[in-house]
């Protein structure tokens, strides 16, 4: 927009000089914007809302449990004073969001490498579909799935793992149960992160230049070296973007893996074969039915919880993707 | 890219192309050592699992890995010199990870088409739960009441959030305001709400406080904050992909902009912002957690919004929750609506979104 010089036109045949402005001057016009602006306005007070509502709502809880809340692990309501600490659901939740995460992001940038440089057009076409639609598939399926036909193959997984690493902390057990561990939590998870980090990880391999990739292997590097050196480095932002995006799904997952998992009110740092784990929703989930007054200010808490922590992980995600894919803008 | 094509080729003397082609001729003792590494160890790996009665999960991973490797980096090396080393390893982790993910994927579909079918009947899709216990047979009740629950709570939620998220798009994409790029976050982040944090909201804002009781529309407002973001996005990328030109033409022609929005622009984006419609359905259709805290279950065909009635994803919640095999298998038949429901979704999704792409390239 060049301001050009206005020069004072001579004669009458040319009108007056109209006011120009950017706002919007007709009534219908300032209802049109007035609608659009409370609608966004709205979106912000809901988000607001439950944040604040959740907040008041949890205050008391947090104030008389104090750090205990989320470092404790006893849940008693009927004590007195009440003890609602979440320490193993909160480690839980992340333990089965790392888990998940480790399973998938080797299976899905596998998945959308292929898809993007190996396939065939007409197969990468159809599998970039599937993928797109299992994206789509609600998580109590996913949940259905894993309880009646995953939970006994991962858990026979589990158990071979046991025998031959067992000597390792992480694979040991002592209990000899191998259905409802965090193991098989994080195999469910993963399934339903693969297809949202497979799209996003495709989508970047599509939009990166080919000529890079090409000029790489002009100069005699391997398809292996082109990976490691030139794709996946170019591709990383949108990855760790897509990942964290994978990440914030399976930390406020509930029902699948209520289905699954065993949970427990005594924390489990790591060994994931054990049949006892947490996870923050799921235990809203099982306890808001019965629960005492004070115990809904425990599960709102906890909800609270969770809520930041999703809602800073998927704020990182949204950061670095759009970071990672300036031709979004 | 662009210096290849700015060139004339007119001027290019053209190359005669080579009357043998050696990249494309047939290499037999290539092929060979390529088909023999790719059979070989599969063979060997399954004579061993079975002749030493291995567990085929150890015998894929410990046996059928390895040499899987073995082979393909001997036969790159042999072909490509060094660095077929590499290239070999990426091959063989590329195509297994892959086929591991299909074969995950592929599994979980198999099994709901399988499992659902064999409860899928006309009465299963009509009748709904009154009289029906965990050990009723399967010849009688079934998820109509189910289906009659999804449609109105997710059809309430979708006559709000719709509009709603329409507007937020405008918003986003008609207006210069300032808060757009806040907003536009907020939103994003919305769509990391947990869902059963948005069920506990109105659970205690409305249930827990003594204002309502567990009702269908409590259920669509709990929906509300889930469907919200993916519309909003959705219809904002369709809105987006409008020119800019169109809109500038409909003002300079003295249209206000209410008019040019609602008589160029949306007509314009409307595959895309039915995409949007159809993927916030989507995206809404399946969430359990919220729906069983704020809804409840019922066993009745329920019309009544004021009242509890059950959903879909609330009623596989219920009977799984019975773990008896008849309730399973009633569960699994109600996966397999849910599933066809959302496939048919996406289907029609595609479709338009396929009209919507071809704008897309033009403007590019």
């Amino acid at each position: 927009m060049s301001e050009a010089p206005v020069t004072a036109p001579a004669g009458d045949a040319v009108p007056a000089k109209r006011k120009l402005s950017a706002k919007p001057h007709s009534r219908a016009d300032r209802v049109f914007y007035g609608l659009a602006r409370s609608a966004a306005y709205g979106a912000i007070v809901i988000v607001a809302l439950i944040l604040v509502f959740l907040l008041m709502r949890s205050v008391p809880t947090l104030a008389s449990q104090g750090i205990g809340f989320v470092t404790g692990s006893t849940w008693d309501a009927a004590a007195t004073p009440a003890k609602l600490q979440v320490g193993p659901m909160i480690w839980g939740s992340i333990l089965i969001a790392i888990l998940g995460v480790i399973f998938a992001v080797p299976m899905s940038i596998a998945t959308a490498y292929f898809i993007e440089f190996m396939a065939p057009k007409r197969f990468a076409a159809v599998a970039t579909l599937i993928v797109d639609l299992l994206a789509a598939i609600p998580s109590i399926v996913i949940g259905l799935w894993g309880l009646a036909v995953f939970t006994p193959v991962a858990s026979h997984w589990a158990e071979l793992l046991h025998k031959g690493l067992g000597w390792f902390t992480v694979f040991s057990s002592d209990t000899g149960i191998f259905t409802g561990t965090p193991f098989i939590a994080g195999w469910i998870v993963a399934v339903m992160i693969v297809p949202i980090v497979t799209s996003v990880a495709r989508e970047i391999f599509s939009q990166m230049d080919r000529d890079i990739i090409n000029a790489t292997l002009a100069l005699g590097a391997s398809k292996s070296t082109s990976l490691f050196q030139v794709i996946l480095p170019t591709a990383s932002g949108g990855i760790v973007g897509g990942v964290l995006l994978g990440l914030g799904r399976a930390l406020g997952e509930t029902v699948a893996i209520f289905f699954v998992l065993n949970l427990s009110f005594s924390i489990n740092w790591g060994q994931i074969l054990q049949n006892r784990g947490g996870s923050i929703a799921s235990m809203i989930l099982s306890k808001f039915g019965e629960a005492s007054s004070v115990e809904i200010g425990g599960l709102m808490a906890s909800g609270l919880v969770l809520f930041v922590i999703t809602l800073l992980v998927n704020w990182v995600a949204a950061w670095i993707v759009a970071k990672a894919q300036p031709w979004r803008r | 890219m662009s210096n290849l094509v700015s060139m004339d080729p007119g001027n290019l003397p053209g190359l005669p192309r080579p009357a043998i082609e050696p990249w494309s001729a047939p290499n037999p003792r290539r092929a060979l050592k390529v088909t023999l590494a790719s059979v070989l160890p599969m063979i060997v790996a399954v004579a061993a699992t079975l002749l030493f009665n291995i567990d085929p999960a150890v015998g894929l991973i410990l046996v059928f890995l390895p040499l899987q490797i073995i082979a393909s980096m001997w036969v790159g090396t042999n072909i490509y010199g060094k660095k077929g080393r590499g290239d070999a390893l990426l091959v063989i982790f590329t195509i297994f990870f892959t086929i591991f993910v299909g074969v995950l994927l592929v599994s979980l579909i198999w099994s709901v088409i399988l499992q659902g079918f064999k409860a899928m009947s006309w009465q299963f899709i009509s009748q709904n739960n009154i009289y029906i216990t965990s050990t009723t047979g399967l010849d009688y009740g079934g998820v109509g009441h189910a289906i009659l629950g999804t449609v109105l709570v997710v059809g309430l939620t979708t006559l709000v959030t719709v509009p709603l998220g329409i507007m937020v798009a405008v918003y986003l994409t008609e207006t210069r305001e300032a808060a757009r790029g806040s907003v536009r976050t907020l939103v994003q982040a919305m769509s990391g709400l947990p869902s059963v944090v948005s069920g506990l909201f109105v659970y205690s804002a409305f249930i827990a406080s003594g204002l309502a009781h567990q009702a269908g529309w409590l259920g669509s407002l709990a929906l509300l904050p889930l469907m919200l973001p993916t519309v909003a996005r959705v219809a904002e990328e369709a809105l987006r992909l409008v020119p800019n030109e169109l809109r500038n033409g409909a003002l300079a022609l003295g249209a206000p902009a209410y008019r040019a929005f609602l008589q160029v622009t949306m007509p314009a984006a409307k595959s895309g912002l039915i995409t949007a419609l159809i993927l916030g359905i989507a995206r809404i259709i399946g969430e359990t957690a919220p729906l069983v805290v704020t809804v409840g279950i019922a066993n009745g065909t329920v019309w009544d919004m004021n009242q509890p009635m059950s959903a879909l994803p609330s009623y596989i919640f219920q009977f799984v929750g019975n773990a008896n095999d008849t309730s399973i298998q009633r569960a699994w038949g109600a996966a397999l609506v849910v599933l066809i429901l959302v496939a048919i979704l996406f289907t029609t999704a595609r479709v338009m979104s396929r009209k919507k792409s071809t704008t897309a390239k033009k403007r590019k």
